[in-house]
């Protein structure tokens, strides 16, 4: 059987893409590694919500030790973990993608359009002061008395039952009320009522195109299978698309394959107060930081938490002291700058696509962090914490490049159409297609590119 | 499949003592955490990655104590190391991964069956409200 279109990753680029697709009437197959969980049957602990949810059995780690990186598996990929906070992009983030790739449509002008019509897809809700937690409130307090500004943070979400006292810090393990606009409730489940035929347990190892069709071939559940389409599109994020690539023995012909990575670098530090925080409570991540000199000096702040497991990896002293400072979990107010980086990092993969990654701080990048964590001591000082626990432990969630869009083959992977260079089957987005680092939370962008894409294919 | 040897688990209890010890309230690593599951917990981990780990705590399963407790403070002290050559690298990937998988059954609700005290998640004082929308299903556990 031929395909129209078979898509390859179901997160925030494949999902939203095949819903569009298959809307059109399109004969479309959306292709998962990952299992197929639903709202209630997502793992209900955080030690399972690692080892079952995330490639790698929890984290991966750069070749240096130094980074963590988060990638999940499963149908609707890290869209389930992630908190889904809409944020557009501004002007120096396309006018900065414009700059390293040659591609000229990178702009708010052209990509209104394809962000209106992604965000009346899903619900989405703007928190409001009734909504804070005492972590939210501290950190505006903070905020506040430094002269630092901030905002509510808009999220995709329906029903959260915040007013009947739902615990949202459970849905980082996915969301057991199909409130969060994950790829799986806002585009998915959708599709999948409309006939989009869906195949979870299925890795693709090699993408073969050609001039009329593409043929893919990987393993469902210990079995070989293969896979033909008019156009096939990846979309397994920056590690999972460039292994693909690699795989596929893209590299010769492809110099740029597995360069220019990002990742938005994490750092979190910890407050303790003298009185209960409770900062997993509720909902645990409302307001970050809205500063344009934080933009300016390329960091930002989020207010956020984590529960146990992960909280104690951020806590890098071990034996009685590591107790006692667990023992005091709900007295910490917690904030984490996430730094705007430089794209030197590097995604390599073997010929059985095991992954090395390159990611060094570079020095704008350790002086992003350390302006940004000076100015979370200043918010936690000032709000109150008697101690501050200073976590050297950095990890990246927003995984990006490594397959990027530019006009050059010499300096990038797909060209402004998305067709990876010289191959009229084969196309790619997700985040693997960034440029460089936008220092905004990339999700919302992932779905407006892939609504793009979508528009142009359905055209022919 | 993945899957600690008897040696390998003696190994990872020895270490999770050190990690977290008697102290207080908190119970020791062994007769709290509940090492039983700890095979759940590494289905996804690469089997190359996954082998190195087991010989890894095969080979401290016959260390004493006070060497082990010094060997963790060379990999505690490899996070602050700058260098990216491979051996402080190693030892910043496994001082993670050690202290991933004893804190995963340590401040978890995989705690240890015969142990009758207050877990460390109760002596945390942690506990989640989760308004469900529909019954769950068997796959996910400890609702």
């Amino acid at each position: 059987m031929v395909y129209d279109f078979i898509v390859v990753g179901s997160g925030s680029g494949g999902g939203s893409l095949a819903y569009y697709l298959n809307k059109s009437g399109a004969k479309v197959l959306l292709l998962e590694a990952g299992k197929f969980y639903r709202k209630n049957t997502f793992p209900r602990t955080e030690a399972e919500t690692s080892a079952d949810l995330y490639w790698g059995g929890g984290i991966e780690f750069a070749k240096d030790g130094k980074m963590g990186f988060l990638r999940t598996k499963m149908v609707g990929g890290s869209s389930i973990v992630y908190q889904c906070l809409m944020d557009r992009f501004d002007d120096n983030a396309f006018d900065a993608w414009k700059d390293e790739s040659g591609v000229d449509w990178f702009s708010n002008a052209t990509m209104n359009e394809h962000y209106n019509q992604v965000e009346s897809d899903m619900a989405l809700h703007t928190f409001t002061e009734k909504e804070w937690n005492r972590n939210a409130k501290l950190f505006i307090d903070g905020c506040d008395k430094n002269g630092y500004k901030w905002a509510n943070l808009r999220r995709g979400q329906s029903d959260c039952a915040l007013e009947n006292g739902n615990d949202c810090i459970g849905c980082l393990g996915g969301c057991i009320r199909d409130s969060k606009q994950s790829s799986l409730v806002a585009f998915i489940q959708k599709a999948e009522k409309e006939g989009l035929e869906i195949q979870a347990d299925t890795e693709i190892h090699k993408v073969e195109p050609g001039n009329e069709t593409c043929k893919i071939h990987g393993m469902q559940n210990g079995n070989k299978v293969s896979y033909e389409a008019k156009k096939v599109i990846l979309s397994g994020g920056a590690f999972g698309t460039t292994r693909m690539m690699y795989m596929s023995g893209f590299k010769k012909k492809l110099p740029a394959l597995g360069k220019k990575f990002s990742s938005h670098p994490q750092f979190m530090w910890i407050g303790f107060q003298n009185e209960p925080v409770d900062a997993h409570k509720l909902a645990f991540q409302t307001v970050a930081s809205k500063d344009p000199e934080f933009r300016k000096k390329g960091f930002k702040l989020e207010n956020v938490f984590a529960p146990p497991i992960s909280l104690a990896m951020l806590i890098n002293i071990t034996g009685s002291k590591h107790q006692d400072y667990m023992k005091k979990y709900r007295y910490m107010q917690c904030i984490e700058v996430a730094v705007r980086d430089e794209n030197v990092g590097e995604i390599i993969s073997d010929k059985n696509g095991k992954l090395t990654i390159s990611k060094p701080l570079t020095d704008q990048d350790k002086e992003r962090k350390t302006n940004g964590l000076q100015a979370i001591k200043n918010i936690l000082l000032s709000s109150g914490a008697n101690e501050v626990f200073e976590s050297n432990f950095y990890f990246g969630l927003h995984l990006m490049g490594g397959c990027v869009m530019g006009t050059d083959p010499s300096k990038s992977v797909v060209n402004p159409e998305f067709n990876v260079h010289g191959e009229k089957t084969l196309y790619i987005t997700d985040s693997s297609i960034y440029p460089n680092a936008p220092g905004i939370n990339p999700g919302l962008t992932i779905k407006a590119l892939s609504h793009k894409l979508s528009t142009q294919l359905i055209k022919g | 499949m993945n899957h600690f040897s008897n040696r390998a688990i003696t190994g990872i209890t020895k270490v999770g003592d050190i990690y977290c010890p008697k102290n207080g309230e908190f119970p020791a690593f062994s007769e709290a955490a509940g090492t039983q599951y700890l095979n759940n917990l590494v289905s996804n981990v690469p089997e190359d990655d996954f082998s190195s780990l087991n010989l890894v705590l095969i080979i401290f399963s016959f260390l004493p104590a006070f060497i082990l407790k010094w060997l963790i403070g060379v990999f505690e002290r490899s996070m602050d190391n700058p260098g990216d050559s491979i051996l402080p690298s190693l030892l910043r990937q496994l001082n993670l991964g050690l202290r991933g998988l004893c804190y995963s059954v340590y401040y978890s609700e995989f705690s240890n069956p015969e142990y009758k005290g207050r877990t460390p998640l109760q002596i945390i004082d942690y506990h989640l409200n989760r308004v469900e929308l529909e019954p769950v299903k068997s796959e996910a556990t400890f609702v």
